[in-house]
This record gives structure tokens, sequence and C-alpha cells, in this order.
């Protein structure tokens, strides 16, 4: 959808005469503004206007001082110590105080003129040129409120496909127009004259394997899935073209296996196979397609896989009988036994995981899984 | 253009933290002048940061989708406050939100430290400006809030629906506030450590810095708790994630860091242990808010799972964290250590009370990273679930909870155990008394139950001795008493009453986990059920639209044995953009007691409904809310409050604690 709606907006671009975006350079004046208001605060602070008074200090710790010494008295005053306790209160505080003045204070260090220019300097330097880095200052901003006008224009895709048909109507060797209409056509469920559309910028331009594909896609959805003649010859043509291209082969693989012509179709499901580095999504697929093909269209997959899951199955409940196991994997093998239909195994292992898990809270899951398929609760577990 | 001036603005605000943390760190000794440039530094950072975090929560709440962020995180649907909420419910909104608060605290000590000794103020600025340069740097660079989609989509891609709620608007921030505050202290101790001079003034300076980040992080982990306890769904209040650990290890860090600057502060003793703290706690909050965006954990808190950033973070923490222990090493000898004193006193007690704190925070530390430490390098996956913590934060906090009603009796450098021993005498009694009778009526189902009980009412009851013994109640005249008591100085009552807190949180910890009933069954409308002696009748079954989700509702009524009855509705949710589904529970409160339902999967007619009783659960959430109470009223008390003017003589009584 995106992607159609993309296509649509290039293609609206193409057809107004071209769009409005605020000049950066307001930003730019305004960013160093901003830059020069804060290097000159930075360096009128550093004037020299003292902001601590001198002595400031000392009179601070001999304030503090003074209150420990009205909280003894205070304490002598309660009878919360006696007085020679407070004679020695006061003598450890006299000696701390003494401390406190006599602590040679480190010489002081002059700031001078030069470092705080050059201080301003690089916080300029390296916000302007951080930004330089970081920023898209091209980017206007794009609330919903404005951003709806624009969408509403660009997102009625009939409006917008009517008006390139239109364009198109008046000229029809306007490539730009078809590119743009193919995809949209197809997107909007009108898959004939996507293809026809197709055809046109085959027509119009050199065929690529990509536009040959597109286009027999277009005939299959047209034709819902079932492959004509023309569009397994647009497919054979494609695989021609870019024999690297898996997309066609799989196209061409699966209508074979259809039509029950199994070696053509196993040769191109391998060859796809082969095109593949590991991680497509239609892989598996894809194996499973020749598997089919090659034993001449019987699904042998299904009951390996059935008892394949039985042996897991099999493996997870005796481990965790055994062993125990945490709530997610008790959770697991109640599932497995309800999909597989083993209610009486089902119950079995629930009440196991019960036992496991006395507290409902951390069973959330499961009680839901358990009750859902028509198990009981057993246990002292209520 | 505002987004661009807001992400100027950010870089600025950076490029100006550099210029301060240089110069503060370096140029430490040039006085007053380089302090006032310093403190005029920390005022523009917060300014310009405050400018890119508003710039990013106007583009939020006009759904401008060519912000990424905003388009990645927002949906056009969503109520005004979810969208304001939504900018700090991700990975680079939160460290935005966090880079706020940091220059927040930081423009706060360049506000009220004009007082403060012009080389202390410029370290503590200029450290603190290094920790600005550091996560601005981390955030544009890594994780920029800022990035911009030219083609923006037509609609965003929803906030997490289980974030859909308000208690994402506060738990955050608190959090945070919380979490960052404890900046404040590292600065201070990094200022005190490089500067080689730490003195009673020093601790009188970073307390209040110390209490205000507490009380943020207290009510920041209690709200965290709420909201998981009513949103997730499962009627747990704690569930000792490690995200949870990772919050709940500042806590009790920062928790032994207020007691023991109290000792530094009233008899310049611990400094060094303080110094310590003080590192401990602020790089426990690092690690709290970074494990959770490294990848290597996975929970509700996770944002950002990119090995990438992983390493960046594991970087910034090494040299934060290492560099301060690091200059703890070469440097704490050259503290002077001051202040003796005899095991038994004041003092002693502080340090049993660090001593547990801080032996609970490693063992909480070893629970939530041995896993993860085995994982990476043998890579076996071991589970060190609530178990252990329950057994080994509880072996460790009962004690600390039968020791601390003496604590505030003993009086400093010395003390007698047995006087203060007498004074406790009618807290213990009526402790036991209230024990039994509790145990006794309301049947015993573990067999800790009335140990815990017993201390919840012991802390609750024991925090009051020292307000009786101060006001001479019943000993003479009630006015008499009511006087005195009014004349105490606030930090005794926020002693009490921050102790009593702790008191009620135990409670409700031990109440709810030792009489808790639940029941999951399934029930069709139109049928009832008991729990508890409450009767719960299942009405009616319903669907409603929601302003962005669609709502399965469930209208309950729930008949308390006393005979009153209260309409519940619980709730399904299937939020549209995402198709996630959450589910809302109702929650029915009687006193200090509630009642929650769950409603589950509909299967047919039936639904699967999960009822808990749980009794005086409220007690742990209220104990949190006194506690943080307690630390404001001592934050108003004359001698802590932040930038307040010294009187030249002392007319009144200074608390002899």
């Amino acid at each position: 959808m995106a992607f159609a709606a993309n296509r649509l907006i290039e293609g609206a671009a193409f057809l107004k005469a071209g769009s409005k975006r605020p000049e950066p350079m307001i930003f730019w004046l305004i960013a160093i503004a901003v830059t020069a208001i804060a290097c000159a605060a930075l360096l009128y602070a550093g004037r020299g206007r003292p902001v601590n008074a001198a002595g400031d200090e000392s009179a601070d710790t001999t304030s503090h001082f003074r209150q420990l010494l009205a909280g003894i008295d205070s304490d002598l005053a309660a009878g919360k110590i006696n007085a020679d306790e407070a004679i020695g209160a006061k003598g450890e505080l006299a000696r701390e105080m003494i401390r406190a003045k006599s602590e040679a204070k480190p010489a002081a260090v002059g700031l001078g003129r030069a470092a705080l220019v050059s201080g301003a300097a690089l916080v300029a330097a390296i916000a302007l040129g951080g930004y330089a880095l970081l920023g898209s200052p091209n980017i206007p901003a794009q609330p919903l409120a404005s951003r709806a006008d624009v969408a509403a224009q660009n997102m009625d895709i009939d409006a917008a496909i009517s008006r390139i048909e239109t364009r198109l109507a008046e000229d029809p060797n306007d490539i730009r127009g078809w590119t743009v209409l193919a995809p949209a056509l197809v997107q909007v469920g009108r898959f004939t004259d996507g293809a026809n559309a197709y055809g046109r910028v085959i027509a119009l331009s050199q065929p690529t394997a990509q536009l040959l594909t597109d286009q027999a896609e277009a005939l299959l959805l047209a034709a819902d899935g079932a492959g004509s003649d023309e569009a397994m010859t647009l497919l054979r043509q494609a695989t021609e073209l870019d024999p690297t291209d898996p997309q066609p082969q799989l196209y061409l693989a699966a209508e074979l296996t259809r039509t029950a012509k199994y070696d053509d179709a196993a040769r191109y499901w391998q060859s796809a196979i082969d095109l593949a580095s590991g991680a497509e999504p239609w892989l598996p697929a894809a194996r499973q397609g020749l598997a089919v093909a090659q034993n001449d269209g019987v699904d042998t997959t299904a009951s390996d896989q059935a008892e394949m899951i039985g042996g897991m199955v099999e493996s997870l409940s005796t481990r965790l009988y055994d062993e125990g196991g945490t709530i997610e994997e008790w959770t697991q093998l109640v599932r497995s036994y309800i999909v597989l239909g083993d209610l009486p195994n089902a119950q079995k292992a629930y009440d196991a995981s019960v036992a496991a898990y006395p507290t409902a809270f951390e069973r959330g899951e499961l009680d839901t899984l358990a009750l859902s398929a028509g198990l009981k609760l057993n246990g002292d577990a209520q | 253009m505002s987004i661009e001036l807001g992400h100027f603005a950010l870089i600025l605000a950076c490029a100006i933290a550099l210029a301060s943390s240089i110069g503060g760190l370096t140029l430490w000794r040039s006085g007053e002048r380089l302090a006032s440039v310093l403190a005029q530094s920390a005022i523009l950072q917060f300014v310009l940061v405050a400018v890119a975090f508003l710039a990013v929560v106007q583009a939020f709440a006009t759904s401008d989708f060519s912000l990424a962020l905003a388009a990645n995180n927002s949906h056009s649907l969503k109520p005004l406050i979810f969208k304001i909420s939504g900018v700090w419910g991700n990975h680079e909104g939160s460290l935005l939100l966090w880079i706020l608060i940091l220059v927040l605290f930081g423009a706060l000590v360049a506000a009220f430290g004009r007082r403060l000794p012009a080389d202390l103020l410029n370290l503590v600025l200029g450290t603190q400006s290094l920790l600005v340069v550091a996560f601005g740097g981390f955030t544009l660079f890594t994780s920029n809030p800022f990035a911009r989609l030219a083609q923006p989509p037509i609609e965003g891609a929803d906030l997490n629906p289980i974030l859909q709620d308000i208690g994402l608007a506060i738990h955050p921030p608190l959090l945070y506030a919380g979490y960052v505050g404890f900046s404040i202290c590292f600065s201070f101790a990094i200022a005190a450590l490089i500067s080689g001079r730490i003195d009673q003034a020093w601790a009188r300076w970073v307390r209040p810095w110390t209490m205000l980040s507490w009380i943020f992080l207290t009510l920041g982990i209690a709200m965290g708790s709420y909201w998981a306890y009513y949103e997730l769904g499962w009627g747990g209040w704690w569930f000792w994630d490690p995200v949870e650990n990772a919050s709940f290890m500042p806590w009790l860090a920062g928790t032994a860091l207020l007691h023991s600057a109290l000792v530094m502060e009233k008899r310049n003793a611990l400094k060094i242990w303080t110094i310590f703290l003080s590192i401990i706690t602020f790089s426990l909050s690092l690690l709290g808010t970074f494990l959770v965006r490294s990848g290597i954990l996975t929970s509700v808190h996770t944002f950002a799972s990119d090995p990438t950033r992983g390493l960046v973070i594991l970087a910034i923490l090494a040299v934060l964290i290492g560099g301060a222990f690091l200059l703890f090493a070469l440097r704490a000898s050259a503290l002077r250590q001051g202040g003796l004193f005899a095991p038994i006193s004041r003092e002693g007690a502080l340090i049993l009370n660090n001593l547990f704190l801080a032996t609970a925070v490693g063992a909480i530390l070893v629970g939530t990273l041995y896993p993860l430490v085995l994982d990476a390098l043998i890579g076996t996956t071991i589970s060190v679930g609530a178990p252990f913590f329950d057994l080994t934060f509880g072996a460790l906090m009962a004690p600390l909870l039968l020791v601390l009603p003496f604590g505030p009796l003993l009086p400093w450098k010395r003390a007698d155990m047995v006087a203060a021993g007498q004074r406790l005498i009618g807290a213990a009694g009526l402790a036991i008394f209230l024990t039994i009778l509790v145990s006794a009526l309301g049947g015993v189902s573990i067999s800790l139950a009335p140990l815990g009980l017993l201390l919840g009412f012991w802390v609750t009851f024991g925090a009051f001795a020292e307000l009786i013994e101060r006001g001479k109640i019943g000993r003479i005249p009630v006015r008499e008493s009511l006087r005195r008591l009014a004349g105490l100085p606030r930090s005794i009552w926020s002693t009490a009453i921050g102790h009593m807190g702790l008191g009620l949180t135990v409670l409700g910890i031990v109440s709810v986990t030792a009489w808790e009933t639940e029941l999951v069954t399934t029930l069709n409308p139109g049928e009832t059920t008991q729990l508890a002696g409450y009767s719960l009748a299942f009405d009616d079954f319903s669907q409603i639209p929601g302003p962005n989700y669609m709502a399965d509702t469930g209208h309950f009524t729930l008949t308390a044995p006393g005979g009153g009855t209260t309409n519940l509705e619980a709730e399904r949710r299937t939020y549209v953009a995402s198709g996630m589904p959450t589910t809302e529970a109702a929650i029915a409160t009687f006193g200090l007691s509630q009642f929650y339902l769950q409603l589950g999967e509909p299967l047919d007619n039936t639904h699967v409904v999960r009822i808990w009783h749980k009794p005086y659960i409220l007690l742990i959430w209220l104990g949190a809310i006194v506690m943080a109470g307690a630390g404001v009223l001592s934050l108003t008390d004359r001698r802590l409050r932040v930038g307040a003017p010294q009187r030249a003589t002392k007319h009144v009584m200074e608390p002899a604690e």
C-alpha cells in the first residue's frame, strides 16, 4: 500500500507543476543567532562579575560550627549529656574548626580572556558543525493538519488514476505515465488493465525480466492464479533474460506443478532453490514444491511432519516429567497435546504443571489455554 | 522548522556542556569567574534542552510524522495526554527526558549553589556537564530522537498499548528524576575527590539532593509497582524483574546514602564511605537506565535491542563508573577520617543499617547479573527467580527491621542499649499482642507470616517511641505534650513518619503474601461465583469501541460480605493500529483491601475469569507514599532547605539527635 502510495505521490508530483520547499536559509539564520546569543551570555558571565562573594566560604563554615556548638549546649541544657561530655565535645569541635581553617586553600588559577573566547568559539563550531552533520534543515514540518490535505489529494487513488489515464489518452507514448499507472492499477484490482499498462511500458522501452514478470503476475492475478499461455511465455522470456532472478521461475514451477508437468516443475523448483541465499521466506515452500514434483504430485512431507512433531513432543514431555521446566515449556507441551488432539495426555501434562506451579498467577496463559480446550483444573490450586 | 530548531538546540546544549566540562574539570581553581560562566552554562543547557524537548512534544501533539520518532510511536487517534506521554514511551524520547532532568538538576545547583565554595561549584558543574556530554553524545549519534522522514506515513505505528496509560505520564518522569538526581551526589563526590577537600558543609549540601532524589525514586518505584499491578493483569505488584531490580538497587543504596550522609553531617565521620556510596548509587542508577537499553534484557521495559548501542552504553558505563572508582582508589586515602564513636551509638546503628542495605544491594546485583554473565560466558541459561530474591532479601531485611526502631533512640557517640530497649517495651508489647490477635483471627497459611507481621507492627509502632519520649506523653498533661510535640524539629517527625511508612509497607507485603486468595474459573453471563466471602455475579458481556481500540467488556456485580455491592467492568482491548490485545483489570477497593478481577479469553459464551482478594494490599504503596512524605517534611526542615540562608544565631533548640 505504502509502495503504491509513494509511486502515486511521485506521479502527482510529475503531473503538478513542482512543489514548494521552505528555504533552509531562515533556519540557518536563526541557528546562528541562537548560537551567538548563547556565546554572548557565556562571555558576559565570564566578565568578572563575582557571583560568590569573597569570604563566603569561611562564613558558611563558621555558621555551621556555631550550629553544632548550639546543639551541644542544648543537649547539655536538656540533660542528655553531662558537663564533662559537653566539654569533650566542644574540644573536638574546636579541633575540627582549627583544622578546617588551617587547611591550605589550593592556589587559584586565573581564567584568561583567551580561554573564554576560545571556549565560546569551540561551542559555536561544534554546534553548527554538529548540526550540519546530523540535521536535515530541508525537511519541512508536516503535522497531521497540513498533511491531511496533501494525503487526501494523493490518497484518492482512483482520482489519481483517472487523471493519469486522461493525460495518457492525449499522449499515449508517455512512458513515465504508464510506469506509474501499471502498479497502481494492479493495486486497485484492475489486473487486466494493469497487464496492458505493463505491456505498454515494455513496448515503449526495452523488455526487462522485472517488467515481464510484473506483467505475467498481473495476468496470473487476473486469471485467479491460473497461468495462461501468454503469462507462461512472458515468464519464460523473463527467465531467459535474467536466469538469476528466482521470481519468474517460482511462478513457472508453481504453475507447472499445478498442471502436473512434474519434470519441468522440478527443474524450475531446483533452479530457484539453487539461486536462494538461504534466508528467503519462500524457500520452505519451494522445497516442499520440489518434493511434491519429485514424487509425481504426492505430498509425503505432511506425514513426515506429523511424525517429527510427535517425536519432538515426546522428548519434551520426557524431559519435563523427569527434570521439570519453566512454565512456558509446560504451556508448550499442553498446547502440543491439544493440537495433536491427545486430550488425556494434555490433561495429564496440565495436572503436572499445576503441581509444579501452584500459584495461578504464574500460569496465566496456561490456564486460559487449558480451560479453553476443555481441560479441568484439578488439585489444590484454587 | 521547529523540529530542526529543537535538534539544533540539543546539539548546541551538548556543545556548551562539552566546553563546560573541559573548563570545569581542568580550570577548577579559577575561582568565581569560572563559576559564574559554568552557572550560566548550566542554565543555558537547561533552556536549550527544554526547547528541544518541547519541539518533540509539539511534533507528537500535532502528529507530525515527518519526525521518525512520532511516526514510529504515535498515532493521530490517540488522546492528547498519551500523545505527549508517548514522547518518553520509547528509547530515544526517554533518553531526551533523561537529559532534560539531568540539565534541570544542573541548573538547580547553579541557581541555588551561589553560596558554595567556587572550587567545589566549578568541579560539580564540570562533572555534571561531562554527564550531559556523555548522554547527549550517545543520544545524538546512536539514538537521535530528531531523525526525520522526508515522506511521512499517513498514520503512525502507535505506542505499545500497555504503555497507553496514565502511568506512563507519571512513572518514568518520577523515576528518572530519582535516578538523575543522584547524579548531583555523584558530581559532589567527584568534586570532593578531585579537590581533596571534604567537610561537614559538603555533607550538608549533599544531603538535601540525596533526599530529593530519594523521594522521587521512592514515588517512581511505588508508582511503577502499582501500574504493573493494575495494567499487566496478573495481580502481582513486584516481580523481581531485572529492570525492577535495577531501580530498586539505587533506592537501597540511596537509602544507605541518606543515613550515612546524616552521620557525616552530624558527626563528621564515615566520609570515605559516604563518597563511595554516592558513586555507587549513581552507578547503579546508570546501570538501571542502561541495562534496559543494551539489548541484554527482554521485558516490558526493553526499548532498544541494538548491539552497537549496547557496546556504546557499555563503554560509557565503563568510562564513567570505572573512572569514578579509579579516582576514588587514587584519592580516597587523601581524605581525612574524623569523628570517633563507640559501637553501640547512633553512628553504630546507622553503620549497621548501611551494612544491611549494602549487602542487600549486593545480593540483588548478583541475582540480576549472574544469569546474564553465565549466559554470556558459557551459554547456560539459568533463571534466578522470585524464590532466590524473596529468601535472600527477606533474610537480610528481617534483622534490619528488628534493630531499626532502636536507631533513632540511641544518642550519638556512646549509647545505652538497655535504656533504648526500655523505651521500646510498649511498642514491642503492642506488636506482639496485635500479631497474636491477627494470626488467631485470620488463620495462618504460611509459617513465616506471624514473624513478618510482628516485624511490621514492631517497626510501625517503634517509630513513635522517640516522639512519645520527647513529648513526654503520659507523664505530663496532654496539652503540654502536644505543645512539646509541635515544637520538635521536623527532622524528628520525618524520621518517625518515614520509619512508620516502612512498617506499613512491610505489613502490606506480609498480609498480601500470606492471606491473598485467588480463583480461576469459567463463568457464563448470569452465573455467580464466591471468593473470600465476596460474591461475584457476571451480569453481561458487550463490545464497546474506544478511541483507538475495540473493547470486550464484562460487567460484574460484586457483593461484599458486609452487604454492599459494587459494579465492576473488566475489559480486553484490541488496539486498532498494532492489533495488540491488552487486559484492563477491574479493581474494587474495600478500605485498604482490594478485589481484583481479570477477564480472560472468551470461549463461545463462556469466559475465563481470574479473581484475587488482596487483603491490605494498599498498605504497600501507602507506606511508600508515607515514606516519600516524610522525606518532603525533612526537606522543609530549615537546616536542610536548599539555599536557605543561615541565621546568624540560633534561638530555636537544635535537634540534638
